[in-house]
């Protein structure tokens, strides 16, 4: 069987990627839509608005995963022919990254712990284009800017270009226009 | 002259060894070029943290351009100039950062009105700008 197709796409903030993302996954067709979300609740607040999101989604028709961290157990959440969005790489990262910071023993400062996590991540990618038709990434460009926090900075340079290597397709997006690198 | 040009980490600097893999390079990181190796591709990347240093010691946005234009003299068509676009985020809040992105915008600006040719990478993949 054919591997999935891998669709990368990445821009600014209000740059329209995720409605760009949902209509690349919509014009796919497909049986589901699963909406893999990385975003983590640190509040009453944002508990209401990730609900509230979820709700959306559900009455446009796609099913909901939420995995912060250790993306590969999604993966038995996942059918073959799924057509799946992954919103966003930016925020697993820091999930990952800053993990085990209020136990004072972040993974950041933890040799080797990104570098494990990172291969799980591309293993997990991999085998679940084995299985779905199509997995769009959605991610943001925060590159362009003075290096604040190298470490994180320079993990996410890295990803984005693994991502693009892999990639059927790579889209930077601006001001609502999709501009296809690959 | 050529410039490669695109957000930090985006794979610049890996791009131009692959260019120039088979070729004598100069590289220079953070500096200006000092010694004029005629036989050399000569490489010149981190221009911003120059900036900063210079800057820092003291030296006016006036006499940057003069070093960089004297610099862009020597041997132009063997240069290649890394560039790191910084000046898409928020303003600043330190005030030599601010004075540092000024500066290296319109230094940027003079070596792209100057270039050849320009090459942007977008995480590893290269696109013709000039």
């Amino acid at each position: 069987m054919a591997r999935g197709q891998l669709v990368f796409i990445s821009g600014g903030v209000r740059s329209g990627k995720s409605a760009y993302a949902e209509s690349v996954v919509r014009a796919a067709g497909g049986e589901r839509k699963v909406y893999l979300a990385s975003g983590q609740a640190h509040d009453e607040e944002m508990k209401e608005r990730i609900e509230r999101h979820r709700q959306d989604r559900q009455e446009d028709g796609w099913h909901t995963v939420e995995q912060a961290y250790q993306m590969d157990r999604v993966l038995e959440n996942l059918q073959s022919n799924d057509l799946v969005l992954w919103d966003c790489v930016t925020t697993w990262l820091a999930n990952e990254l800053y993990e085990g910071w209020e136990k004072g023993s972040m993974c950041a400062e933890i040799s080797g712990c990104m570098e494990t996590k990172w291969s799980s991540l591309q293993e997990t990618i991999l085998d679940m284009l084995d299985t779905i038709d199509l997995l769009t990434v959605v991610s943001n460009e925060v590159l362009d800017d003075f290096v604040r926090d190298e470490l994180y900075q320079s993990w996410l340079g890295r990803i984005h270009i693994w991502l693009v290597q892999q990639a059927d397709q790579a889209i930077e997006m601006e001001n609502g226009m999709a501009f296809r690198r690959k | 002259m050529h410039i490669v040009f695109g957000g930090a980490f985006n794979g610049k600097r890996q791009y131009v060894r692959e260019q120039l893999k088979d070729q004598h390079v100069d590289w220079t990181e953070g500096q200006l070029p000092d010694k004029k190796d005629a036989e050399a591709f000569i490489v010149i990347a981190g221009l911003e943290h120059w900036v900063r240093q210079q800057l820092e010691k003291g030296f006016s946005e006036q006499q940057l351009m003069e070093q960089v234009k004297s610099s862009l003299s020597q041997g132009q068509a063997q240069q290649t100039w890394v560039l790191t676009d910084l000046n898409r985020g928020i303003v600043p809040t330190e005030r030599i950062e601010r004075e540092m992105r000024d500066v290296l915008g319109r230094l940027y600006q003079f070596l792209f009105a100057e270039a050849k040719d320009i090459t942007r990478i977008w995480y590893g993949i290269p696109q013709k700008i000039k």
